[in-house]
């Protein structure tokens, strides 16, 4: 059974069509990465996914998109937001409770964040702030997890552990990714992408970096 | 063939603003009427470095009224401005806004009195209604500028409510934070002003002293109304505030009966215009009369004066810009030398306008003059401070031209948008001040107002201060058009 | 968080004002006055006067200081005052808001009141006779807009003059507030001409504070009947049967020098409110009433 099934799709935003003739069958369990150049298509195909799962998945955006004046626990508990009624988020706004603190915790805990749970985003380090894009992600119930450049901004080895933890967390994940071989190693389906086309839909295993090249090959004069 | 170069458009507006402003002040009236203006402001001086704090009766007890109108004021604003906030996308709701906050706090004043006499309820609402208009239009474009992009990761199905709590409240609420802080800064001084007619808070006694040349009890009064207000940061703390409500309320003379009588009597009775209420057979011919007699009495005098003399002040303002910006720029002066400007800036843009100005009228007489200056002196400080501090983000390459030369070629172009930008933000708060400053005498629509108040003609008053209003939103509007053409923006701070 | 906090306290604090407002029923007399020259004098003043009325009445009398003619009319009209010491129109305008209300004292010297046309030495004008045309021209200030002595009076002779408004008689115009500023205006040259109190003006020539050699009298209008004390009709209901006829004659036996003369009047003689129709009538003719 399919979880998502996309059959000669078009889609673009401001009367502009950016992918083209799009067919695209994605299974549970799949870990597949989007790659191809900034432009080609990338994120408009991952949030045309995302919005086809609806609340079935969890998106960690490009930027990481935190709210800046909130701290990590009431960054965290938004993957939840919609399960809760507004009287709770109010006041787990205003006053934390217990309950959904220990929740919280539980998630930031194998992040290794669980100390700066009340700390504002604002002040934390690269790495911390993009892992707390992650926890939201996996507090989000949903089994799907949808991340656009989860690891543009952080060190290979910080890249890894939230690839790793990701791929441990989430039953199905959906990358866009520019890094090649972290692509290869992570996913096991790479998607390419140019001009708005699928050009390459192929299982990683075996793949190596240069077998992506043509992706990346620049056609502009 | 040379071919000359088109002027920019912002150069267009300026040198436009400039013709405009030198006509007005080719045809105001800006004699020094008063036979030895330089004796009485050297009485004056000699009483501000003599204050005396004893000359005042209750004192303390003004200077506390003046806080609790202000807090209380500001705080109900607040909580209603936030709520109209969130509908502002309302039409009736914007326009209601634009409409009470075009209304000076002295006219709500003046009209509240009739309402409730001098109870405190006049105060407070005096300030809570036209404040609540503009925290409503800024904590709307607050919520408009808040970080947007978190809403992408909001669950799909969460509410509107929640999303709202968690991606746009609390990135707007630091901003709400710092701009409620300026409005108390701002709910201070009209506090004070509100005693110019007849509230019990320090501008009450402020007017007796400085009418009968009382200047070391201005001295004191001034003393500690800038006392309040520059230790503002220190006093007012978060976990205070219930406390200082509490208090306000507490001290308040709130004993003064509140009638429904009174206030039915205001809307059915005294302000529908006395044709009406006068009725009979030529009711209509009588009413069209009385309508084109205030027209070509008073609205008709009283615009053209509050035109020409905003104008006038417009340009003025800029002007003095341009002298008080490098009082405090790193860029222009040392770090000692710009200590004294900051205390300079401070002072002029903490002493309300109205209190400049009669200041002023009292040394130089009745004519623009003192109006001109005090509005000018006022706005620039504020927007030379808003300038001083942009300069500072500005980088200079290490072998920038000094003095003079750094000045007019380096400094100048870079801070001239912002400047606009902020002086025609500016230009209906000009204008609102200008129209209030009539009550002091000049005869700008305030004055035809005052008198309609002292004739105890609450018909009169209340159509003059719609025309007031109405000639507000118009400049307003104007402003923003100018503003969109020639994309000058303001950041949130310098609302 | 802040919110939480205010909401509480604005809730304690309308509730502590509602409270507050239901105990105001406590009765207190009180009563207020035209701010017609020095305030800061006006206030001891009428402090030693509500004491007087406190001792002489038996009950607990107060005195608010207004900013406004226009203030103290209003206070009367809400019954927030229930006495005032008004000026002629003043006076008028408030009994005509205040149904019932009545004139009940006036000064000795109220019936034959004058105004003093006063001018700056530098102008050469001098006393005369007749009313003085040569100020045409000059600049001229009244004391407050709703004063009788120093706006209804001289603008009625102005206008009697010269069949003109003053706007279009004199070269600027001005309101000084009340009729010292009015003579300190006048003596410091802000203003050639003015329009002031007798009263006033007498007294500022006894202690010194007007200098005869910068300002000068030129012309006193005929006498008309001005300052009164008006009650509020309802004030028997509130206060007890024949209250106003108590505080009338409280007023009329007023004999202490010291608080008369600092009114000044030599004493207060019986007044009603037909004694006002002649300021009733000219401010009408003035436009200043409809």
């Amino acid at each position: 059974m399919a979880l998502l099934e996309l059959r000669e799709e078009s889609a673009g935003y401001n009367g502009e069509t950016i992918l083209h003739e799009l067919n695209l069958t994605i299974v549970p369990g799949e870990r597949i990465a989007l790659v191809g150049e900034s432009g080609a298509g990338k994120s408009t195909l991952l949030h045309l996914l995302y919005n086809r799962l609806g609340a079935r998945a969890a998106l960690m955006p490009q930027d990481s998109a935190l709210v800046q004046a909130l701290t990590v626990f009431h960054n965290v508990y938004m993957g939840r937001l919609h399960e809760r009624s507004v009287w709770r988020n109010l006041r787990n706004l205003v006053l934390p409770s217990r309950a959904d603190v220990d929740e919280v915790r539980d998630v930031l805990a194998p992040l290794r964040l669980q100390d700066k749970i009340f700390s504002n985003v604002g002040q934390l380090s690269g790495g911390q702030y993009q892992r707390t894009a992650l926890a939201r992600a996996l507090y989000h119930p949903g089994r799907v997890i949808v991340a656009d450049e989860p690891v543009s901004s952080v060190d290979e080895h910080q890249a890894r552990e939230i690839l790793t933890t990701m791929n441990g967390e989430k039953e199905t994940v959906l990358l866009a990714m520019h890094d090649r071989a972290l692509a290869i190693e992570f996913a096991d389906r790479i998607v390419g992408i140019r001009d708005g086309r699928i050009v390459l839909d192929e299982a990683s295993n075996g793949m190596r970096p240069g077998d992506l090249d043509d992706l990346y090959r620049t056609t502009d004069p | 063939m040379m071919s000359r170069r088109d002027p920019s458009p912002l150069m267009r507006t300026t040198t436009g603003f400039l013709f405009v402003g030198f006509i007005c002040l080719a045809f105001a009236d800006i004699a020094v009427t008063t036979g030895d203006p330089w004796k009485e402001f050297s009485l004056l001086l000699e009483g501000l470095v003599t204050p005396d704090f004893y000359k005042t009766d209750s004192l303390a007890l003004s200077l506390a009224y003046t806080m609790a109108f202000a807090l209380l004021g500001v705080a109900l604003a607040n909580v209603i401005g936030f709520g109209l906030a969130l509908i502002f996308h309302s039409r009736i709701v914007r326009v209601g806004c634009a409409f009470v906050r075009a209304i000076h706090e002295l006219f709500w004043a003046l009209i509240f009195l009739q309402l409730f006499g001098l109870s405190p309820l006049t105060g407070v609402l005096a300030i809570t209604i036209p404040y609540a208009g503009i925290i409503a239009k800024v904590y709307a474009e607050i919520l408009e500028e808040a970080d947007r992009r978190p809403l992408a990761a909001v669950p799909v199905g969460t509410g509107r409510a929640s999303t709202f709590l968690f991606v746009r409240l609390p990135d707007a609420w630091a901003h709400f934070r710092t701009y409620s802080m300026y409005r108390l800064e701002c709910g201070l001084r009209s506090s004070a002003v509100l005693g110019f007619i007849g509230l019990p808070t320090l501008g009450f006694h402020l007017e007796t002293a400085f009418k009968e040349g009382l200047y070391s009890e201005v001295s004191a009064l001034l003393i500690l109304f800038y006392l309040v207000i520059a230790t503002m940061r220190v006093w007012m703390k978060k976990p205070l505030l219930p406390f200082y409500l509490i208090g306000a309320v507490a001290i308040l003379p709130w004993s003064i009966a509140f009638s429904w009588a009174h206030i039915t009597r205001f809307f059915t009775e005294d302000i529908i215009p006395h044709p009406i209420r006068a009725g009979g057979e030529n009711m209509m011919t009588a009413l069209g009369d009385w309508v084109s007699m205030l027209l070509y009495e008073q609205i008709w005098p009283g615009t053209i004066a509050t035109v020409q003399l905003t104008m006038i002040a417009l340009v003025v303002t800029g002007f003095l810009t341009l002298v008080f910006f490098p009082l405090i720029s790193p860029l222009m002066l040392g770090r000692a030398a710009r200590t004294g400007g900051h205390v300079f800036l401070v002072v002029v843009r903490s002493t309300p306008e109205y209190i400049l100005a009669f200041v002023l009228l009292n040394l130089w007489g009745p004519s623009m003059l003192p109006a001109i200056v005090a509005l000018s002196l006022h706005n620039a400080a504020i927007i030379g401070h808003l300038v001083g501090r942009f300069t500072e983000t500005i980088q200079l390459r290490l072998d920038a031209v000094k003095g003079m030369n750094r000045y007019f070629y380096e400094v100048v172009p870079r801070i001239y948008r912002p400047m606009l930008a902020l002086l025609f933000y500016r230009w209906e708060i000009i204008m609102r001040e200008t129209a209030i400053l009539g009550i002091l005498g000049i005869a700008t629509l305030g004055f035809y107002v005052d008198s309609a108040f002292a004739d105890l003609r609450f018909d009169r008053a209340l159509f003059l201060i719609l025309i007031t209003a109405l000639l507000n939103i118009c400049v307003d509007a104007i402003s923003r058009t100018v503003r969109a053409k020639l994309r000058l923006q303001t950041s949130l701070e310098e609302r | 968080m802040t919110l939480k906090a205010i909401i509480v306290a604005v809730a304690v604090a309308a509730m502590t004002a509602l409270s507050a407002g239901q105990a105001s029923a406590a009765e207190k007399f009180v009563f207020t006055a035209i701010p017609d020259q020095d305030e800061s004098a006006l206030r001891k003043r009428f402090d030693k006067v509500a004491k007087y009325l406190s001792t002489t009445l038996k009950r607990d009398v107060a005195y608010v200081p207004v900013k406004s003619y226009a203030a103290a009319v209003t206070a009367f009209r809400n019954n927030q005052v229930q006495l005032a010491w008004f000026g002629g129109l003043s006076g008028v305008r408030a009994r005509k808001l205040v149904k019932g209300s009545t004139a009940i004292a006036q000064g000795k010297a109220d019936p034959f009141f004058e105004t003093y046309f006063i001018a700056n030495v530098s102008t050469g004008l001098t006393l005369s006779k007749d009313f003085p045309k040569a100020i045409a021209g000059k600049t001229f200030t009244f004391g407050s807009k709703g004063s009788t002595s120093g706006r209804l009076m001289p603008e009625f002779h102005i206008r009697k003059a010269f069949g003109k408004v003053p706007q279009q008689v004199f070269s600027r115009v001005g309101f000084s507030g009340n009729h010292s500023r009015t003579v300190a205006l006048v003596q410091s040259g802000a203003y050639e001409v003015g329009a002031t109190n007798f009263k006033v003006w007498k007294k500022g020539l006894a202690n010194g504070t007007i200098d005869p050699k910068k300002v000068r009298v030129i012309w006193k209008t005929p006498g008309y009947p001005d300052y009164n004390w008006s009650i509020r009709g309802d004030v028997d209901k509130a206060f007890g049967a024949g209250f106003a006829k108590k505080v009338q004659s409280a007023l009329l036996s007023m004999n202490d020098p010291d608080l008369l003369k600092s009114f000044p009047r030599a004493s207060f003689i019986p007044a009603q409110n037909s004694d006002y129709a002649p300021i009733e009538a000219t401010a009408r003719e003035v436009g200043l009433i409809d």
